[in-house]
């Protein structure tokens, strides 16, 4: 009888160990801390206590930096008046409003951030103004949401929403197929047939907002020649690696913009393949024969990367092709990270880069503008001097002309070789209306309608937290997405900002200021009134690295800073 | 006894020192940087050392140990950089889902394994005891992943609209309600008996008992076949060729032509006397699968989307959350440490001729 015993004692032991810890954990002095208790408020049939009548004068909030030495791009958020906001930045900025739809800077009430401490509660029970409301969220299993019946905008079709999750590709078809869920995030590559082939089932392919490159260093010989860097982009066939190595979806880039992003230039191709060319050229060049380099990369997955050892491998093939041998190094990832930023890397590199925001100036200003890193070696005050022209504007038909000109000077000066857009895609059944993929992984939940009161939507992980301000993954975000919304919002499907809590923005000439005029009458899901002051707090926890609610879940707040360089009181 | 116990208790503390320290060296070996599995492209220098300092990674390991021992300790294992929420209450909700699977799939290994095992023999060179066998050897030899995807597609897809169609993944189906057992006892969080509850209301069909909610009973219920199922297999191939062949032996052996001689019928020879000294191999073998019902339940909890301790342990150890990688393991080697100390006392009550101390 021992082993028995051993085994209906282990799982007795270990049952006791953790309802002994269970039971510690009340008292746990590390426990996050929960500071006041604020009023529960994810009841679905909130809003349960309106806001008295009463009408005290609104103290308007305002938070500022006396002076823009500390780095970052923000200089003042103030509430002018009940209903408008004014954010006055250090610079211009045209991609403020892409960046005020950002879901990392959705609104929260200012009363709610103040009674969580800026933690805790606010991770999991958000209050938000979305069309739906936080029903359950049962860890480990599902999230359950219920339709915000006091909705400003158009109200949720489907009365429940259910998000769960499965990491496993093959098992949310088979949940999609079952008919349990009605839609499901990233099938698998190999899958994409079988739904398509399916005629219950409909296949939504999400455009990359992505993009994979070949980098090269222009302070290494012989990468400091622009024609042997031309001669390499002819020496690489980028079609063969989509079509080997990527999910469809993806698509051959033709340059470092996605076309689902602002600046993106129609019509522009990349150099063609041509190997006996580029060997001419590096011949001439004095390169070939016997230049021997090397490929550098981490062994990281990205949806602009899906196997990066193998692509490797095949670009190094290809390079051998032309007589050129290239050794592949592995380096751990923030390793390889920095040493690209350092401008450390010789030979090629593979990297790649995810949209944070909609708008050019996150992928051309930031890899090629004046204060880019040295991953590509000295910049180029040609390009840079278009990039500043283009982010000087507010105008998107007077900007995309200059981001025209600035990807044909790409193209001339090849700083890295543009291979692929990852793509992806979501596939629901066929009955669903309104159902589709957002390119920046926001799908809106509200707009679909498969003709039940449930919709229950299943995707790769569970959120990680509800207060998306400290959070960077793709799955939460979309959780919140539901709940909360920002002063601007991404159009269904698209990447084009629209109105959300703000009606209407403007900006002055220079585009340093930008004033909010934001939407009357919403309510919170507690009942509580939206007004300028929820802007400015939500605003302010994040910006300012000293007040006392810039908690979050990590305290990294890392959107925020990319969108905005950095804190204010940063350390 | 109490004087035996006693030392075992003693001897203990330096083992589960031991242990302490193994857990956090073997998280700190993982190669990678927690900072940069956290924030991805978004860590660099700055970022980074922000984080260390906030998880007190910047401190030298030794100290950074001491301060891991001494929360301990105190019952703290410490916040889950992934999740920001301490392990304590990441063990409460995942443990659970955990054990309610393990507990399922053992029950029908045995269940199962055992009584094919005895059809087997029973039926010796029939064509039961082939296909039974032959059964166990796939059974035995199929991947968890491959099983569980392949149950999943015949029961929820195959069988889809008969009342033999299973869910595929899941503990419950979507919306449906789970009565919170802390709430239905009127403890609030804070009480020192909220966690028990909260553990306890985890495991949903105790819960569903608890309320009786038969509704929910069963809706767990159905969801935990599949991947119990799936778990339970491989268990279940070893317990029937083990029970079949240890029963073959016993059955040849002079005490069971005995009780044959003495008139007894066969139901009784079986049950009463062969099979009980039959099962004692069988018995070793039920307890060794217990090793391998945890480590499988990594790869069925993925397949089948339950997040207990595997799917935990391998989120953990991929984003290098130090943590719930430590606190976890440490509740799993503090199990068995004290299972041995169960289990040798249990020795002396078993077999009186073993003497303790």
């Amino acid at each position: 009888m021992i082993p028995t015993l051993r085994f209906w004692s282990v799982l007795a032991v270990f049952t006791a160990a953790a309802l002994l810890l269970a039971a510690c954990a009340g008292v746990a002095p590390t426990q996050p801390p929960a500071p006041t208790q604020p009023p529960a408020p994810t009841q679905p049939s909130a809003p349960t206590q309106p806001p008295a009548p009463t009408e005290a004068p609104l103290q308007l909030l305002s938070a500022s930096v006396d002076s823009c030495d500390y780095g970052g791009e923000l200089k003042a958020i103030e509430a002018l008046d009940k209903y408008t906001v004014k954010f006055t930045l250090c610079f211009p900025d045209p991609a403020f409003p892409a960046k005020a739809a950002d879901t990392a800077l959705q609104i929260h009430p200012a009363e709610y951030l103040e009674a969580t401490g800026g933690t805790g509660q606010l991770l999991e029970k958000p209050i938000g103004t979305g069309p739906y409301m936080l029903s359950e969220w049962r860890k480990g299993d599902q999230m359950i949401f219920k339709a915000n019946p006091n909705y400003w905008g158009e109200k949720a079709k489907a009365e429940t929403l259910v998000f769960r999750w499965s990491a496993e590709a093959a098992q949310r078809l088979v949940e999609l197929q079952s008919g349990n869920v009605n839609g499901i995030d990233n099938p698998g590559p190999d899958d994409f047939d079988v739904i398509e082939n399916d005629p219950n089932l409909k296949l939504y392919p999400r455009p990359g907002t992505n993009v994979f490159y070949i980098g090269m260093n222009n302070t290494y010989p012989p990468f400091d020649k622009e024609r042997v860097r031309q001669a390499f982009a002819m020496a690489i066939d980028r079609k063969r690696i989509v079509e080997n190595f990527y999910p469809r979806g993806s698509i051959v880039a033709t340059q470092f913009m996605p076309p689902s992003i602002f600046g993106y230039t129609e019509g522009l191709d990349w150099y063609p393949y041509n190997p006996e060319e580029a060997k001419r050229i590096l011949e001439e060049e004095g390169v070939l024969p016997g230049f021997k380099t090397t490929i550098t990369y981490r062994d990281v997955v990205r949806g602009y990367l899906p196997e990066p050892g193998v692509v490797a491998q095949d670009i190094q093939a290809q390079l051998q092709a032309i007589g050129v041998e290239a050794e592949i190094v592995v380096m751990e990832s923030g390793a390889f990270l920095d040493a690209a930023d350092a401008g450390q890397l010789d030979g090629f590199h593979l990297l790649g880069w995810g949209a944070d925001y909609p708008d050019a100036t996150n992928f051309l200003d930031y890899h090629f503008g004046r204060g880019a890193s040295k991953q590509f070696g000295n910049g180029f005050p040609d390009l840079w001097e278009v990039l500043e022209k283009a982010a000087s504007l507010s105008d998107p038909a007077a900007r995309l002309p200059l981001y025209k000109q600035a990807n044909e000077l790409i193209k001339q000066h090849v700083p890295m070789i543009p291979v692929a857009h990852g793509g992806s895609a979501t596939a629901f059944q066929a009955v669903c209306q309104g159902a589709h993929s957002s390119p920046l992984t926001r799908e809106k939940m509200a707009v679909i309608d498969c003709g039940s009161d449930t919709l229950v939507w299943m995707q790769n992980a569970e959120p990680i937290s509800l207060y998306c301000a400290d959070e960077t993954d793709g799955e939460t975000f979309r959780a919140c997405e539901q709940i909360n919304e920002a002063l601007l919002s991404y159009e269904v499907g698209t990447t084009n900002v629209e109105p959300a809590l703000a009606l209407r923005y403007e900006a002055n000439a220079d585009l340093t200021e930008w004033t909010f005029y934001l939407r009357q009458g919403v309510k919170f899901h507690d009942g509580s009134e939206f007004d300028a002051n929820d802007v400015v707090k939500s605003w302010e926890v994040q910006w300012d690295a000293a007040h006392p609610l810039h908690k979050g879940r990590v305290g990294d707040f890392t959107y925020f800073q990319a969108y905005f360089l950095q804190f204010k009181n940063a350390q | 006894m109490t004087k035996y116990i006693l030392q075992r208790f003693l001897t203990a503390i330096p083992v589960l020192i031991g242990i302490l320290f193994v857990t956090f060296a073997l998280a700190r070996l993982l190669p990678g940087d927690p900072c940069v599995a956290m924030l991805g492209e978004k860590a660099n220098e700055v970022t980074c050392a922000a984080f260390n300092a906030r998880y007190g990674l910047d401190k030298p390991i030794p100290i950074q140990f001491a301060i891991y021992f001494r929360d301990v300790l105190r019952g703290d294992l410490g916040i889950s950089f992934r999740y920001g929420r301490p392990v304590t209450d990441l063990i409460i909700e995942r443990l659970p889902v955990t054990i309610e699977l393990a507990f399922a799939a053992m029950f029908l290994a045995v269940l199962g394994g055992v009584t094919l095992g005895i059809i087997s023999a029973r039926k010796q060179n029939s064509l039961i005891d082939v296909a039974t066998m032959v059964g166990a050897t796939i059974g035995f030899s199929v991947p968890v992943f491959v099983l569980g995807l392949f149950l999943a597609y015949m029961f929820a897809i195959v069988l889809k609209d008969t009342p033999f169609s299973l869910p595929p993944s899941g503990r419950l189906s979507a919306g449906m309600a789970v009565p919170s057992l802390p709430a239905t006892l009127g403890l609030e969080k804070g009480h020192r008996l909220y966690g028990v509850a909260s553990f306890l209301g985890n495991l949903y069909l105790l819960n569903a008992i608890l309320h009786g909610d038969m509704a929910l009973f069963k809706d767990a219920l159905r969801h935990l076949i599949l991947p119990a199922l799936a778990l339970a297999t491989i268990p279940m191939s070893i317990i029937a060729r083990m029970t079949r062949s240890s029963l073959l032996e016993v059955i040849g052996q002079d005490y069971v032509r005995t009780a044959r001689a003495k008139g007894l019928g066969e139901r009784a020879v079986l049950f009463r006397h062969a099979l009980r000294n039959a099962l004692l191999p069988v018995v070793t073998i039920i307890g060794l699968s217990l090793g391998f019902l945890l480590s499988g339940a990594v790869l069925t909890e993925t397949i089948f989307g339950f997040s207990g301790v595997g799917r935990i342990l391998f989120d953990s150890i991929t984003s290098r959350d130090y943590a719930p990688i430590q606190g976890f393991t440490l509740i799993t080697a503090i199990g068995f440490l004290f299972l041995n100390l169960v289990v040798d006392i249990l020795y002396g009550f078993l077999d009186p001729r073993i003497r303790l101390g």
